[in-house]
């Protein structure tokens, strides 16, 4: 098993009765509460963190996200060509440009392979299908968000292997005439591709495609049901069986070195959940287009009505949409937190415990992408978890090989 | 020219029937087709003929308003696809495709001329489809009608009803939100359901440019029929000054205010809108 390192760059420094007044903490709480000079000593001990992982031989992960407390990292290549340079050993894993949010795919093609040349071979393109509060702070239309995800990611992969000069693209939402990047990609045919999805029916073109799907904290059960969806659909195209290396999970990770502190300091990683999701009802259930509508029409009622008709009542026979995922998570306690495979936190012993019982559950993974600071967890704390984390539990994951799926 | 004529689209008319949804009745609506496209369809009287636009959502059968227009006129009130219970084929999602499927309808329906009237969202299709082309047209009523670019690049004419708080679109939507604003609460599974699909049908069709087509209020001047433009007073989604500007933009285009109504005064002041039209009508 791969394990890959993150910190989203929270910004945490809002006073209280900011956030508490405020109908979302992304998207539209105004920028004058972001403190420049704070922002820039948070940027410089983030990248002083990866470059610690890149010392002890920890993956790295760089993510996107909008115009909130939640992360700082709107301009997700920045981050990727200062990891690219700056790293020397570890692989950069672009978690990653939101490509249906952007309008210039071939744009994105070229900073990938930009950033794959510089690092000399190690990066990943992992995409995101965004929603939520990003739907407005990118001006993205969020009822055919899947379609733009699915034809920005055709549209990328042709640009980084297309060796013969220039093609012409004529989609349904791009048009390019002419797309010869340089330079093209270090690694051939292209780097590998991830995508993080939850649902089942985006897990099933994951899964066609041949992509590393990762599920981002959504618990034993979802994601067991999501690799499901994609080994399933596998099958059904007649394509070769996968291994365990397509799988990755992404949960809050802190090893302490004892059990006591690991929790006491994994605990504060919460924040991103408790404090960073809140989001405004036209950000969240009232988004067009997240859900069918006969899921989306549930989140409509403030109280469920007791003759609900079975049809809305049980909509959700697979995965939870989104935001009802979200609304789960910003209540949720340590306790539960780590019950639900969420956060693993604890001495070596017990983290490397739980992410093996988790493990068991899912039907194995191949990374382990791990939220490692979040909130107002410290720099030292932040590096004292990744330095155990790397000595104690890593050399155990690496030990455990790729399996084929079942 | 009547439906028979050999170049208009075909048109099929269903009988009445209860849709159903989720097992709900929904209220009772005829099906019409239109060179291939099935459109939910509204019908209420008898006499001069008039095709309702329905705006961010669909109409209420039941309506006050419905009932006092068609004492007079003939309502014919389709569901714009992807809207209620009319399916949207794939790749429709533009205004430009349903101001041809109008242009369509018009032609077939079995009519030499109809009223044209459009409210909010279909007031915008309703404009559309009038610059476009009159010959089936005999008069046009446009009721807060969205679709054109009036003030500065940083001055939103319409008030972005996807980014902005529910409670806040309720309270510039109504005169009197306390009485109209909808509640979710005591609506059936069904009636939530095509509000959630009306909801991505409009999001699809008006998201960028949000609710209107830049160079519509240009063209605004090929509109050649007797038009009256009527607005809710206390309209917060989209003010009085917009519909008193767009009514300027069309020749010789008559402006209305409605007092103590929103967004929707054909729902807060139906007689009110009603006589409004009547008159218009009569003229």
């Amino acid at each position: 098993m791969d394990a890959w390192w993150q910190c989203e760059v929270p910004y945490p420094f809002v006073p209280s009765e900011v956030l508490d007044a405020a109908d979302s903490v992304r998207a539209s709480l105004p920028n004058r509460w972001c403190d420049p000079r704070i922002a820039a000593d948070l940027f410089e001990e983030v990248i002083d963190e990866f470059l610690l992982c890149d010392e002890v031989g920890l993956n790295v992960i760089a993510v996107e996200h909008h115009a909130g407390i939640n992360s700082l990292l709107g301009a997700n290549p920045l981050l990727v060509g200062i990891l690219a340079r700056q790293t020397r050993k570890v692989r950069i894993l672009s978690l990653g440009t939101l490509v249906s949010l952007r309008q210039e795919p071939v744009r994105i093609a070229e900073e990938y392979a930009t950033a794959d040349v510089i690092s000399r071979g190690r990066l990943e393109i992992g995409f995101v299908k965004s929603g939520g509060s990003e739907m407005a702070s990118n001006n993205a239309n969020p009822v055919n968000n899947v379609e733009r995800y699915w034809e920005a990611i055709d549209l990328i992969r042709k640009a980084l292997t297309h060796q013969d000069g220039p093609f012409s693209w004529q989609g349904k939402h791009f048009a390019h005439r002419h797309v010869n990047i340089w330079p093209r990609p270090w690694q051939q045919p292209h780097p590998r591709l991830w995508s993080a999805t939850g649902d089942p029916e985006t897990a099933a073109e994951v899964g066609r495609r041949g992509m590393v799907q990762v599920l981002v904290l959504r618990g034993p059960e979802g994601t067991r049901r999501a690799y499901q969806a994609h080994r399933q659909a596998r099958v059904a195209a007649g394509l070769p069986k996968v291994t365990t290396d397509n799988f990755a999970y992404a949960a809050l990770v802190y090893v302490g070195e004892t059990e006591e502190e690991g929790i006491r300091v994994g605990s504060k990683l919460l924040w991103f959940l408790n404090t960073s999701l809140k989001s405004a009802p036209q950000y969240s259930r009232f988004l067009p287009g997240t859900a069918p509508p006969h899921i989306a029409a549930q989140g409509y009622r403030n109280k469920p009505r007791a003759d609900a008709t079975p049809s809305l009542a049980n909509a959700e026979k697979g995965v939870a949409p989104a935001n009802q995922n979200a609304a789960n998570l910003m209540s949720i306690t340590p306790e539960q937190a780590m019950a639900q495979g969420i956060l693993f936190a604890g001495d070596p012993d017990s983290v490397y415990r739980q992410i093996m019982e988790f493990y068991d559950k899912v039907g194995g993974f191949g990374h382990l992408a791990m939220i490692g600071r979040s909130g107002f967890m410290t720099h030292a704390e932040s590096e004292k978890g990744i330095r155990l984390f790397a000595k104690e539990v890593l050399p155990r994951l690496r030990e455990i090989a790729p399996v084929a799926a079942e | 020219m009547s439906n028979g004529d050999r170049d208009a689209p075909d048109v099929m008319h269903r009988p009445r029937e209860g849709l159903k949804l989720m097992g709900a009745s929904v209220g009772a609506a005829d099906r019409m087709a239109v060179r291939g496209m099935e459109l939910e369809v509204v019908r209420r009287g008898t006499g001069r003929p008039v095709l309702l636009l329905h705006g961010m959502q669909t109409f209420d059968p039941d309506a006050g308003f419905m009932a006092l227009l068609a004492e007079r006129t003939e309502i014919i009130a389709p569901s714009h696809p992807g809207f209620g219970q009319s399916p949207r084929p794939d790749g429709f999602e533009t205004v430009y495709d349903l101001t041809r499927l109008y242009l369509d309808v018009l032609e077939a329906l079995p009519h030499d001329k109809v009223t044209l009237i459009g409210f909010s969202f279909g007031g915008w299709l309703a404009a559309e489809i009038a610059a476009t082309c009159c010959h089936r047209i005999d008069r046009l009523v446009l009721v807060d009608a969205l679709g054109i670019k009036l003030g500065g690049r940083e001055t939103a004419d319409i008030l972005d009803v996807f980014n902005t708080s529910p409670a806040e679109v309720q309270r510039r939507s109504w005169h009197d939100p306390a009485r109209w604003a909808p509640d979710y609460d005591t609506m059936t599974d069904a009636e939530l359901v095509v509000r959630a699909r009306n909801w991505d049908a409009l999001s699809l069709y008006g998201w960028h440019p949000y609710m209107y087509n830049p160079r519509l209020a240009y063209w605004l001047r090929r509109i050649d029929v007797p038009t009256l433009v009527l607005w809710g007073a206390s309209d917060g989604i989209v003010t009085p000054e917009y519909g008193r500007a767009y009514a300027g933009l069309i020749p010789g285009a008559r402006f209305a205010l409605i007092e103590q109504a929103g967004h929707h005064p054909e729902i807060e002041r139906p007689e009110v809108f009603a006589s409004r039209v009547l008159e218009f009508l009569g003229d």
